[in-house]
């Protein structure tokens, strides 16, 4: 008997001490590890505002390498050089739905755009509990800016889109489609309402968010918009505010405005910004610049990488600017390959070329021939003398350029020729501003050729805007070009890009929605 | 079946306590007769045999040598008797020694099974529970015990993995959940473990598969990829000291190396395509590396990347054992180390463990027994770089491995594929000459238990606490180098996690019977929690540049710089508190009843509680009085239904989160700042299966062959699926999604021989018909971009997905002809050599609409099959297996939709169009890089099917002689062929791709080893 008690004493205390530690309630509910819910985020924290204003810069100056492609090839003044075959087909107005980068593109734009909606949320809900109201809405209107920038990029690649401004994509399902002019209608409005609350600065004035979005930006945006829906008089308004403003300038070498000299300088109105934060190696927020860097050459400082060549200017644009003698902006926008130089020269109306014509860039680097290029762009090329000792990939600590000065003074130059009018500055005044700069002599009159020519030898390779001015002023003519010598011609219902099939597969009202009608 | 005989200590000591008893009764007029009693089989001496004189009271028990003596008369009969072997009568006549060996008892076995918190009788049984013994374990030369599994056990579906130490894929009866792999919860001794990587397959005793949710359910909320027990060995009481030393020595030969083009062949190709910049990459490589002498069109360099970058590779593995028991005492010690080299050159790549454990168990007094086991294991892993089989790949031939031209390159100046004017280093050796990476794995699994007897043979508690103590240690190194372009600059990154998990349980089983009424009630409750905390750095520059002499400078704080997003930790703490029921009820050995319950609570999912059960019957038809079917010596037929939960998927709070943003440049500064995750995740809930059994398990003509099969219903509910969301990249998880598994499996075997010949013949087969069943509400849900996988409801989940292929376009006619519209042909741009897509909804144009599901990388059907025979001192066994009804996605191909600078394998190459006639399947090289080939369609989709030879084993045994007595060491040497033989279609090195996409999985081996096992 005695046995059995201690059995039993022995039994019952295990069986105590497993049920009564540790008591169930409580584990159940320990929370889960390194996850903040939204909604136990204390927004009475102004000071953590700051956050949020941060975490949208990072979106933005995240741009995916395919995005700038996708946006800027097609047109006669650059060309596809890699192997990308959805890109050397969009380029020749060959496009397809299923291609990948059309659903990566998109997917990259309306993220943007979604993230900025929960964003502008989140900086609400600081306001909301007390946070510095002015600064809240500054933070607001500096995300609307972004935002508004991936709906224009978004609405010149697809035209009719959906526009929402809620952070739940689910909402979209039964969201009608708005057309491509509501859509800039809607740019231009937001920018109205985020210009009061933008600091009156240029961006390398600013001291709180360095090179950040200043009101200038947000009435680029605007004219860009009023451009696209040839409302020339809201255009010039909006450019005449900039120009009036006093704060820009033209840098005054072309060809080092892209590189590092140039960065952040008084021409730039909006820039993407990375940094290698001067440190040989370690923290480093770059753009994939190996797009764009020559896959074959001899860079003047050894050790320093290369690129995918990817991104040729077309020669119908090189024999533009010669023809035009050019010599300062052609350095800047072209990088040339002695079988480049050679295709240029096998046409005897380009036999001799001038001598600045060589595949030595000013710094020294050499460009080496290239079965998939004859010709490399200069203005998304950097130097091998500019990088930071120890930094070797290619491209490494450079902005990548969004919005110049010169781009807003053709932009007015355009307006005033299609009808507008401005106490500020004639078009010719600012067409000669820009060509002042790259060393051609002043014109005496401009009508719409002579500003969508000095756009093209201005604006080549940036951003498709060879491309966009030509459509929007059906001069589609004019758009033909050769690539590797298949001559491309541009229909009119080619403006817009098929919607990605991921997505018609997700969002059916797209299906029956024909955006080039 | 886990057949540990029921001569375990309780009854060894019951019998011991008999037997000592009659031996108080003597009588007069006797002598003295000693002996040995052994196992016929196994030549085995049996500790404890009982040895009764017939009719009398008299009666002893064999020692640990198997002997005995007795006082008999010459006229007394002998009955010689031991649980699960015949009993044996023998006259004592004039004999003074009699040695008996005794015949097992197939019909009378007592087996019993290991399940869930103890056993059971395999006859009382109405799960489904598949077990492998030691014996089959070890067969395979492997570190990864699962692996010896393949083709073992009908409804578990093992793909190898060939890296050195990888661990393969298990998926039981098919997949119930896509997080995890769906990897089944593996029970090491009590403790749950997600692997069992760290386990030394010769420690393993038994390994017994539940996979059904009656045999599971006992373990609620983790048991939803079913159960793996695994039982570590131990001593025996009364047992003498035995020392085992089993070790083997083999290579690993790569098999089935795909052959790829070679430079004519390319070069013959690129011509084909008229592409002109890739006929400047040859043109440049002609210059560069000359022509060559056979074709002055070839550059002169003809490199085969997959034999320059691998080679057969040693292995091997010693294991020593030391085991035995007193009568109070039981113990068993075991060391063990593995040595797995990868096939990769020039690198690191190789795997080694060191294991090391012990047991002991005692009984300290009549009501208490106490047992600990400690299993700690050491490995290192140098994992080589996978990268360098996916350049392999497609690298081109015309590229050498070295380059001497290359003078800004380091030693050993390899050759760069950009300066032919290729986008990518391409070279392999890059990524093998310039990387270290290396894991150091050490874990504890320590198990403590102790068991009371409240009521002598009624009522015991059992309380049994586990730990799992993991060291993940992870350091990746890359050196500084030149690559002929580009300086890139040498960084090390390390990462530190720890693991430690608990398991306490506590638990009562009371046992009874009432006349024919039997019953087995178990209740008790368990608590679990797991810790896991990592840290993780990335630094740049180290001074000086690690190279492969200096690898005690390889440490952080010699980097000069450090990588902000390239820093930071990670944590959880999850706690779990479960009461679990089981009730065991027999009529009269004919009607069985069962059920489980178990309710889990933890701090994961918002739903705090779940509860699982399940229910079960039995009915032994042939104990039934009526049955009398002759040849039928055993039938029972059994059913079951059952819950079961997976947690093991990543929680989510299910409300929008305030996460880490982008790392940027903010005022000159590094900084992430936040953003909002609006596509939140909403994971509440573990997944939960529901599963429907029946069973048969039937013995025929004198328990010669035995047939279990089962057909099985297994519906997942509330599974964890990713939902593509409109607009954004990334999809989301949501608890929504509903499938299942509904299979048949069928196992057989067969035993005879005569004389000294044995053999064994069997056979298991496993259908596997997987469907989708919801997907809350939407038709279909989809993944892979490109390479489009969907989930139709109705369907198999993520089949692939594209268009079907007609065939080739052999002329213009054909595309004339082809029922397509001419409005879509003039855009289409189709040539002779283009792919004839079927236009299933016949409106004469190919789009998204004529898209169809492609087949499932899930087998439909997979079987096993093993032949063994044994005759005097050579043994031999073989086992084949297969797989088949599952497709793979040849991705390799696929990527020259992202990049054309590759080479092409000689099967595509030798097959591709070049004019009417020449192909039906491939395009031409040209079509190779056209968009409307490139769609996802059946082109990429290949069958899977495979059989392969999995295990040849060829044994001889020395000193096997009759005399269990004797001192000679029991010596068996033995020749082992792992996968000697696969058999396939598919273009790939290896049919076994875990989730069917194929973008160049490491080469499984075939191994050939040569083994020792002494026993002292």
């Amino acid at each position: 008997m005695k046995t059995i008690k201690i059995v039993f004493k022995v039994t019952t205390a295990l069986l105590l001490s497993a049920i009564i530690l540790p008591s169930c309630q409580d584990i159940v509910d320990e929370p889960l590890q390194n996850v903040q819910p939204a909604e136990e985020v204390d927004y009475t924290r102004s000071e953590d505002m700051v956050f949020l204003i941060q975490g949208a810069y990072g979106e933005f100056n995240f741009l995916q390498w395919e995005t700038y492609p996708l946006i800027s090839v097609r047109g006669d003044d650059v060309n596809a050089a890699g192997d990308q075959f959805p890109l050397i087909e969009t380029d020749a107005f060959r496009y397809d739905r299923s291609f990948w980068m059309y659903n990566s593109g998109w997917l990259n734009l309306y993220g943007d755009i979604i993230n900025s909606n929960g964003l502008i949320e989140g900086i609400n809900r600081f306001k909301e509990n007390g946070a510095d109201a002015q600064l809240a809405d500054q933070y607001i209107a500096e995300i609307r800016v972004m935002r508004a920038f991936a709906y224009l990029q978004a609405a010149r690649l697809w035209g009719d889109l959906f526009i929402f401004e809620s952070s739940d994509p689910t909402t979209l399902v039964d969201m009608e489609i708005a057309e491509f002019e509501e859509v800039m209608q809607h740019i231009s409005d937001q920018m109205d309402l985020a210009i009061p609350d933008l600091p009156d600065a240029r961006p390398n004035q600013r001291t709180d968010i360095q090179n950040g979005i200043t009101r200038y930006a947000a009435l680029a945006i605007k004219a860009y918009a009023n451009l696209e829906l040839k409302n020339w008089q809201e255009t010039v308004n909006a450019t005449d505010e900039i120009i009036s403003s006093g704060l820009f300038e033209l840098y005054p070498d072309f060809y080092d405005a892209f590189n590092i000299p140039g960065k952040n300088s008084n021409e730039s109105i909006l820039e993407l910004q990375y940094s290698d934060f001067g440190q040989s190696s370690g923290t480093n927020t770059r753009y994939l610049w190996n797009f764009f860097g020559p896959s074959s050459y001899s860079p003047a400082v050894e050790g320093i990488g290369g690129g995918w060549g990817f991104w040729e200017p077309n020669e119908k644009f090189i024999k533009f600017m010669l023809d035009r003698g050019e010599e300062t902006r052609l350095i800047g926008s072209v990088n040339f390959t002695p079988d480049g130089i050679a295709s240029l020269e096998s046409d005897p109306q380009y036999s001799p070329l001038p001598d600045f014509v060589t595949n030595v860039s000013p710094d020294g680097d050499i460009f080496n021939n290239h079965p998939r290029y004859n010709f490399q762009s200069a203005k998304h090329y950097m130097p091998s003398n500019q990088y930071t000792p120890g930094r070797t990939t290619f491209g490494d600590n450079n902005n990548f350029r969004v919005i110049r000065y010169a781009e807003v003074l053709l932009m007015h130059a355009e307006a005033l020729v299609s009808g507008a009018s401005s106490s500020v500055m004639s078009a010719e005044e600012a067409v000669n501003m820009v060509r002042e700069r790259a060393g051609m002599p002043a014109l005496t009159s401009v009508d719409l050729d002579a500003v969508l020519d000095e756009k093209y030898a201005e604006l080549a390779m940036e951003w498709g805007h060879r491309f966009y001015d030509l459509v929007r002023h059906d001069r589609i003519e004019e758009l033909d070009h050769e690539i590797n010598g298949e001559q491309v011609t541009y229909q009119r219902n080619e403006r817009y890009l098929p919607y990605p099939l991921l997505q018609l597969d997700l969002l059916p009202q797209l299906k029956d929605h024909n955006n080039n009608e | 079946m886990n057949k540990i005989f029921k001569n375990s200590a309780v009854v060894r000591a019951l019998l011991l306590g008999i037997a000592f008893s009659f031996t108080a009764f003597t009588s007069f007029g006797q002598r003295t007769i000693t002996g040995t009693v052994f196992s016929a089989e196994e030549n085995e001496p049996l500790i404890g045999a009982t040895i009764q004189v017939k009719g009398g009271v008299t009666g002893t028990i064999s020692d640990v040598d198997g002997a005995y003596s007795i006082r008999a008369t010459e006229s007394d009969t002998l009955i010689f008797s031991y649980v699960g072997f015949l009993p044996q009568a023998v006259l004592v006549g004039a004999q003074t020694t009699i040695d008996v060996a005794l015949e097992t008892d197939a019909v009378n076995m007592e087996e019993v099974v290991v399940i869930g918190y103890g056993t059971q009788r395999e006859r009382d049984l109405i799960s489904a529970i598949s077990t492998v013994e030691s014996d089959d374990i070890v067969k395979t030369p492997t570190p990864q015990a699962m692996q010896s599994l393949q083709g073992r056990v009908a409804g578990v579906q093992i793909v190898s993995n060939g890296a050195p130490g990888g661990a393969p894929t298990v998926r039981v009866r098919g997949v119930g959940s896509f997080e995890g792999a769906g990897a089944p919860l593996y029970v090491v001794d009590g403790m749950f473990v997600d692997d069992i990587d760290f386990l030394n397959p010769s420690d393993i005793e038994t390994m017994s598969v539940l996979k059904d949710a009656s045999s599971a359910a006992i373990y609620g909320v983790r048991a939803g990829n079913g159960v793996v027990l695994i039982t570590t060995k131990s001593g025996s009481f009364n047992q003498a000291p035995q020392i085992t030393y089993d070790g083997y020595y083999g290579i690993q030969n790569p098999q089935n190396v795909i052959q790829m083009s070679n430079a004519q062949q390319f070069a013959q190709y690129i011509q084909e395509t008229g592409s002109a910049a890739d006929q400047g990459f040859i043109d440049n490589a002609m210059q560069r590396y000359g022509r060559s002498t056979v074709d002055p069109n070839v550059p002169a360099v003809n490199t085969d990347w997959y034999d320059l970058i691998m080679s057969p590779a040693p292995m091997q593995s010693h294991n020593v054992s030391f085991s035995g028991g007193t009568n109070q005492t039981k113990y068993s010690i075991g060391l063990g180390f593995i040595d797995q080299e990868g096939l990769l050159n020039e690198t690191r790549n190789e795997f080694q463990r060191f294991n090391i454990r012990t047991r002991v168990d005692a009984i300290l007094t009549n009501w208490l027994t106490v047992g600990g086991n400690i299993n700690g294991s050491h490995a290192t892993r140098y994992d080589g770089s996978n990268a360098a089989w996916f350049n392999a790949y497609h690298s081109v031939p015309i590229l050498p491995k070295i380059d001497t031209l290359n003078t800004p390159a380091s030693e050993p100046q390899l050759a760069n594929a950009q300066l032919l004017g290729y986008r990518g280093l391409q070279n392999p050796f890059y990524s093998l000459i310039y990387n270290d990476n290396r894991n150091n794995i050490i874990n504890v699994v320590g198990n403590f238990y102790a068991q009371a007897q409240i009521i002598p043979d009624k009522l015991s508690f059992k309380t049994q606490y586990n730990y799992n103590f993991e060291n993940f240690n992870n350091r990746s190194v890359s050196f500084a180098f030149n690559d002929g372009v580009t300086d890139r600059v040498s960084s090390l990154r390390r990462s530190q996690q720890t693991r430690f998990d608990q398991v306490w349980d506590n638990f009562l089983t009371y046992t009874d019977n009432f006349g024919k009424h039997n019953l087995k009630v178990t209740a008790g409750q368990s608590y679990r929690s797991e810790f896991v905390e990592g840290l993780f750095a990335r630094g740049t520059e180290l001074d000086p540049n690690p190279t492969r002499d200096n690898e005690e400078l390889w440490y952080l704080d010699r980097a000069l710089n450090f990588e902000q997003d390239g820093i930071g930790d990670f944590g959880s703490n999850l706690f779990f508190m479960s009461y679990f029921g089981r009730l065991s009820y027999n009529f009269d050995d004919r009607y069985l009843l069962y059920g489980t319950y178990r309710t889990d609570g933890n701090n994961k999912f918002q739903t705090k509680w779940n509860d699982f059960a399940t229910v079960g019957a039995g009915w032994i038809v042939s104990g039934e009085p009526f049955f009398n079917v002759s040849g039928v010596d055993f039938l029972k037929l059994r059913a079951s239904w059952g819950q079961l939960g997976n947690d093991a998927i990543s929680p989510a709070v299910g409300t929008p989160t305030l996460n880490p943003g982008r790392l940027t440049v903010f005022n000159g500064a590094p900084v992430e700042g936040r953003i909002f995750d609006p596509t939140f995740d909403l994971i509440d809930r573990p997944e939960t299966t529901v599963e429907t059994n029946f069973g048969v398990d039937a013995r025929f003509f004198n328990e010669r062959l035995s047939v279990t099969a089962d057909y099985f219903i297994r519906d997942t509910r509330n599974l964890a699926i990713f939902i593509e969301q409109p607009l954004i990249r990334g999809a989301v998880r949501r608890s929504l999604g509903e499938i299942r598994n509904e299979g048949l499996e069928v196992t057989a075997n067969w035993t005879g021989g005569t004389g000294d010949f044995r053999y064994n013949i069997g056979g298991n087969f496993a259908t596997l018909n997987n469907e989708v069943l919801s997907l809350g509400g939407a038709d279909f849900q989809q993944t892979g971009g490109e390479f489009l996988q969907r989930s139709t409801v109705g369907g198999s989940y993520l089949a692939f997905f594209g268009y079907e292929i007609n065939g080739v376009f052999q002329s213009q006619a054909d595309i004339d002809n082809s029922g397509y519209t001419e409005e879509f042909l003039a855009n289409a741009n189709l040539t002779p050599g283009d792919f004839f897509f079927r236009d299933q909804n016949g409106d004469g144009e190919i789009n998204d609409e004529d898209r169809v599901a492609l087949g499932s990388f899930l087998p439909d059907l997979t079987f096993g099959a093993n032949l063994g025979f044994s005759w005097k001192n050579i043994d031999f066994s073989m086992l084949l297996q297969g797989q088949m009804g599952h497709q793979i996605l040849n991705r390799k191909r696929g990527e020259i939709i992202f990049t054309n600078d590759t080479n092409i394998d000689a099967e595509l190459f030798n097959n591709l169009w070049r004019g009417n006639g020449t192909s039906d399947r491939y395009p031409s090289a040209a079509g190779l890089r056209k968009g409307w080939n490139q769609n996802s369609s059946e082109y990429y989709i290949e069958d899977g099917d495979f059989w392969r030879i999995q295990n040849i084993q060829l044994g001889y045994t020395f000193g096997n002689d009759r005399s269990p007595n004797a001192n000679m060491p029991t010596i068996r040497v033995y020749a082992t062929a792992e996968r000697p033989l696969t058999v396939f279609d598919y273009n790939g090195f290896n049919p076994e791709v875990p989730n069917g996409i194929d973008r160049q999985v490491y080469p499984v081996a075939a191994v050939y080893t040569l083994g020792l096992n002494v026993k002292f």
